[in-house]
């Protein structure tokens, strides 16, 4: 749907931060220092899951430059996103290797490091708990004693006391039950993968200061600046309005740096020190194993069908590695319930999905938000159904693909406007993989090509009063200032809210100066940016403070153009009359005000603000899910072609394909250049990114020596990626989230390609190709 | 970051290098040769490597010639990667260390650091165990020439203060048709699986070998079997696989069952594009 009327709205506008990145200019976090500057470094558990006995400092305060040892007992206290139920640092016990135990703070970096290898923590062993199922099994050890008593911060958490359930998110649509009984055809899978990490190539970093007014001071790379402010104002007990957060741009999040862990940390260094400013940066090895992870997955997915191919039943069980604490997972175990079943309609649901404790790192929200993992498990269940019931698997997928009518696993209601087609992007997908030339092709001695798809969805499941705000300002030559609390993380975002706000001016791009820095002070409430929502939310604030600006422009233009503001229209720099666009006034001219040659001036400089909020989003009922969780469905289908060395399980992909109805699509280039970054992400993972663990749940490999992921260079040889673009008609131009959306079908596509390949049922993740030739010694035995 | 201290030397000469050697040393500390220092680096930074002192052997000339002197071709121990791959002057040895690690860490990653490696991989020693090379040694006042396999057992067993200054190829072996066979797990950057290297020299194969056993190693009896063409080749790689040196690593980058499997594999690959029989 071109709009070729649009002025700059669907053209491949160059990302505003390109230069300053690409000539290595952008100052990170990390790269900050001053004079008097100090530096916080943690003691980290060696252990899985053991007692603290004791925490000996005596050495450690003997080292030089050591300022402030902080430990457990001194904030015994939990905190969380959705259940607080980590302390910041442990005490009494160690759930997580890596977890927080102590903190130095100290004058150089390297003194606290040294200061950190002093300090002597006796620890007594308990039983691990190295996996979800084990995690499940009735009499398992107990990650946490009391996980129903913990504060809930958000109201759709359900922790079950005595088990290590730390939640429990149930769906029940129609009867499951006896649909099932009736279903001519079924199926019954289980799938697994284990936990791994978003690797940003920024490790994380924060300062904090507490200045001698009480101001708490911080500044850090993360997605969530007012979250920052919410966390130290709940359970720190500070004045909200004496918190202020500055985040500059962040170096690569993937939803990692969506959670708060390293700034309270900060605070306390800085409080143990008077309130000087202290740094707290991880290290790679941090990075990966302290700082939270991706979830791990298991699940079982049963799918009833009638001979021709239409779905009547869908069982999902859904087992979510959250590690030590719930922390988002808690919120992905809601978000994989209430997309379940995939883009597909089906009468009869029913899920469970358990948010479950284990002795692994703590996972948060990673891109996609546990859809790439819900979609793998569903798409591998159509993938085989469709094969038992002999209909090519596109058409089933199209037979029972969801439309505007159907309603979701929550029983919302979809539109033409909060659903994409996916049909469209089937077809599309189609054409784009060549799927009428063979999913199987020979291609020489021992080798095979194969082709796989997958369909995913996601809605964005924000707060249900998630908001964004925005200011624009006007300079003296007619340029504009965008502030807004969206964070640039590499996403581009910055880039497309100036192109809205182009749009919306008629002005050229060089013309808006889109604030990168993000100052809590000054710039208004975003939720957070996170969960695709950004371009939707903040880009509905910039539409409206565009819109307050163009009122006050034409005010100001009226009065000196001597006729009504509704005669006038704004573009190209100036307001002028509509009819005679030749007669009109420069906005440089009133931007500020206007002067008269006598020297009086009216009207006064030109401010727009705007503001959006969700609307009519509901929590879930707890006993069936029922509710409306996210504004929007966005809809794709993505599809891989793949040469396996039949021999040796050696492979490499020839082809990926994306195709994703985004609704309106306001910059083709980076819109195209994200899909491919997620489809290679998903790809990483799938191919080869997982945490290994020893039975005593020490990560193996938690440095990029041993931890296994794709390399720059190893993409798809072929690329191809295009948009379906029905609009969202509440959408800024008709734009709907796109920013997870490539990752979400890679590896279901490349299981299904290799499934097909290698004949076997390929149920589990990463695929190495030791992996596959494991599954054949197994199969073969 | 680096937490602890160190003395860093940077000598411009082979006697100031031992110079700075010996008076660390008499000083009961302990002291390392670096030259591209990538190693040194990222395992000091984990702590899993300490010393007192490092000596940089980036300055020294010798360290960093390469280039076809007479009959021979000359390699500093302080040429990167990269350098050794484009000067195209070896293109076995070119080909094998291009498999290491990545394009960036190339440009750091010194033949001689690679060859004295912590790790058990150590590619580039591959071509270098095949063609016969020799090494130059420097110690106090003494350099001598050696063959490399006469000093080659599982690592470059160096002296105390022993210095590699170069790797002496004879140009006769430079030209042999090879083969350079790297395995990894998934990603073309990463340890290998298995890494086989393997020449025609004199109508008989040459092969060594990397990530098999917990060294890289070239074997006499095992040359023997691959070469024994009055079994058929199956036989062959199965006679190899009795015969390896020692058993077969099993670790994060595979189990020993799989690697077991690539290197049967690996070896059928090898002797088919070498025309070593049916």
């Amino acid at each position: 749907m071109a709009n070729t009327s649009w002025y700059t709205v669907g053209k491949p506008e160059q990302r505003i931060d390109a230069v300053e990145k690409s000539t290595g200019k952008v100052r990170y976090i990390g790269d900050y220092s001053a004079p008097g500057l100090m530096h916080a470094k943690l003691v980290k558990s060696t252990q899985a899951h053991a007692k603290i006995i004791s925490v000996d400092t005596t050495e450690a305060w003997k080292m030089p430059g050591v300022r402030a040892i902080i430990t457990g007992e001194m904030f015994p206290y939990h905190i969380g996103p959705i259940l607080a139920d980590r302390p910041p640092l442990a005490f009494e016990k160690v759930r997580y290797y890596g977890e927080p135990v102590a903190i130095i703070v100290a004058d150089h970096e390297y003194q606290a490091k040294r200061a950190t290898e002093k300090v002597k923590v006796e620890y007594e062993p308990l039983p691990i708990v190295n996996s979800a199922q084990q995690a499940f099994q009735k009499n398992a050890p107990l990650v946490h004693e009391n996980a129903a008593q913990y504060t809930k911060i958000i109201s759709d958490v359900y922790p079950k006391a005595s088990t290590n359930i730390g939640s429990h998110i149930k769906i029940r649509k129609g009867d499951f039950d006896v649909a099932w009984a009736n279903s001519e055809e079924t199926i019954t899978a289980t799938y697994s993968f284990n936990l791994s990490d978003h690797v940003a190539m920024e490790t994380r970093s924060t300062r904090v200061e507490i200045n001698p007014a009480g101001k708490v001071i911080v500044h850090s790379c993360s997605q969530s600046p007012f979250t920052i402010k919410k966390v130290l104002n709940q359970f720190f007990n500070i004045d909200v309005g004496n918190i202020l957060v500055h985040i500059p741009m962040v170096g690569g999040a993937f939803g990692g740096k969506g959670t708060v862990q390293l700034e309270p940390l900060a605070y306390l260094a800085s409080k143990a020190v008077g309130g000087k400013l202290v740094k707290l940066e991880f290290d790679r090895e941090e990075d990966m194993t302290t700082a939270p992870c991706r979830i791990g997955f298991d699940a079982t997915v049963q799918l009833g069908v009638t001979k021709e191919g239409k779905l009547v039943a869908g069982k999902y069980t859904y087992l979510i590695d959250s590690g030590a604490y719930t922390d988002q997972a808690a919120g992905i175990t809601r978000a994989a319930a209430l997309d379940c079943t995939g883009p597909y309609n089906i009468p009869n649901v029913w899920c469970d999905s358990y948010c479950m404790y284990t002795n692994h790192p703590f996972a948060t929200s990673f891109r996609g938000y546990g859809h790439p993992e819900l979609t793998f498990a569903v798409e591998r269940t159509m993938d085989q159904l469709a094969e038992k019931l002999q209909i090519d698997p596109l058409q089933f997928r199209i037979i029972n693909g969801i439309k505007p009518g159907d309603t979701t696993p929550t029983q919302a209601v979809l539109t033409a406007n909060n659903i994409g087609d996916l049909e469209k992007c089937i077809n599309r997908a189609k054409e784009l993989i060549k799927w009428d030339e063979g999913q199987c092709i020979k291609s020489g001695k021992n080798k095979v090509r194969t082709k796989g798809i997958s369909t995913f969805w996601k809605t964005s499941t924000t707060a249900t009063n998630a908001q964004a705000g925005a200011i624009i300002i006007f300079e003296a030559d007619g340029s504009v200032n965008l502030n807004c609390a969206a964070i640039e993380l590499g996403q581009g975002t910055k880039t497309i809210l100036g192109q809205i706000l182009a749009e919306k001016l008629g002005m050229d791009m060089n013309k808006i100066h889109v604030t990168m820095e993000v100052n809590t002070q000054y710039d208004p409430h975003q939720w957070r940016t996170v969960a695709s929502s950004t371009t939707f939310l903040a880009g509905r604030a910039v539409v409206f403070a565009a819109d307050h600006a163009i009122a006050q422009l034409k005010k100001t233009a009226a009065v000196v153009l001597q006729c009504s503001p509704d005669d006038l229209e704004v573009g190209g720099g100036r307001v002028y009359i509509k009819p005679d666009p030749t007669f009109g006034v420069d906005i440089k001219d009133i931007a500020l005000g206007y002067t008269y040659p006598s020297g009086h001036s009216i009207e006064g400089q030109i401010v727009g603000i705007g503001k959006h909020i969700q609307r009519h989003l509901t929590p879930m009922d707890q006993q069936t899910g029922f509710g409306k969780p996210g504004p929007w469905w966005s809809v794709g289908v993505q599809a891989v072609e793949i040469e396996l060395d039949t021999r040796d399980f050696t492979y490499s992909i020839l082809t990926g394909v994306t195709v994703l109805d985004g609704g309106t699509i306001i910059n083709p280039m980076t819109a195209t250049q994200q899909m491919r970054g997620g489809m290679y992400m998903g790809l990483s993972y799938a191919t080869s990114e997982k945490f290994v663990f020893d039975e005593h749940g020490i990560v193996k490999n938690s440095n990029l020596r041993e931890y296994p992921m794709l390399r720059y260079g190893e993409q798809p040889t072929e690329y191809l990626v295009d948009f379906i673009e029905s609009p969202a008609i509440d959408g800024p131009f008709g734009a709907r989230g796109i920013g997870e959306y490539g990752v979400i079908g890679a590896p279901a596509c490349l299981a299904n390609s290799l499934s097909i390949a290698t004949g076997m049922e390929l149920n589990k993740l990463p695929l190495t190709p030791e992996s596959i030739w494991q599954r054949k010694v197994e199969g073969t035995i | 970051m680096i937490s602890f201290d160190f003395k860093y030397f940077k000598p411009s000469s082979v006697a100031e290098t031992i110079e700075a050697y010996n008076g660390v040393h008499e000083q009961g500390e302990k002291a390392l040769f670096i030259s591209g220092g990538t190693e040194f680096i990222t395992f000091a930074r984990t702590n899993k490597i300490y010393t007192d002192a490092i000596i940089d052997s980036k300055g020294i000339p010798e360290c960093n010639v390469l280039e076809m002197r007479d009959d021979n071709l000359v390699i500093g121990a302080a040429v990167s990667l990269n350098k050794i791959t484009n000067s195209n002057l070896f293109p076995f040895l070119g080909a094998t260390v291009k498999q290491i690690a990545d394009h960036t860490s190339r440009n750091k990653i010194t033949i001689g650091g690679n060859i004295n490696s912590e790790l058990i991989y150590k590619e580039s020693i591959l071509p270098l165990l095949l063609v016969d090379a020799k090494v130059k040694l420097a110690k106090g006042n003494d350099e001598r020439a050696v063959l490399l396999n006469s000093v080659f057992n599982r690592k470059l067993n160096l002296s105390s203060g022993e210095l590699l200054l170069q790797i002496i190829i004879d140009s006769s072996n430079i030209d042999l048709p090879y083969i350079s066979l790297k395995r990894t797990k998934f990603s073309k950057v990463g340890y290998p699986v298995v890494s086989v290297a393997a020449i025609l020299k004199d109508n008989r194969l040459r092969v060594a070998f990397s990530g098999v056993c917990g060294y890289p190693f070239r074997s006499d009896k095992i040359e023997n079997i691959v070469n024994d063409s009055t079994i058929p080749v199956v036989n062959r790689i199965d006679q190899v696989m009795d015969n390896l040196p020692s058993s077969i690593v099993d670790d994060l980058q595979g189990s020993r069952e799989y690697r077991a499997f690539v290197l049967k594999n690996v070896l059928l690959d090898v002797m088919e594009e070498m025309e070593m029989g049916e």
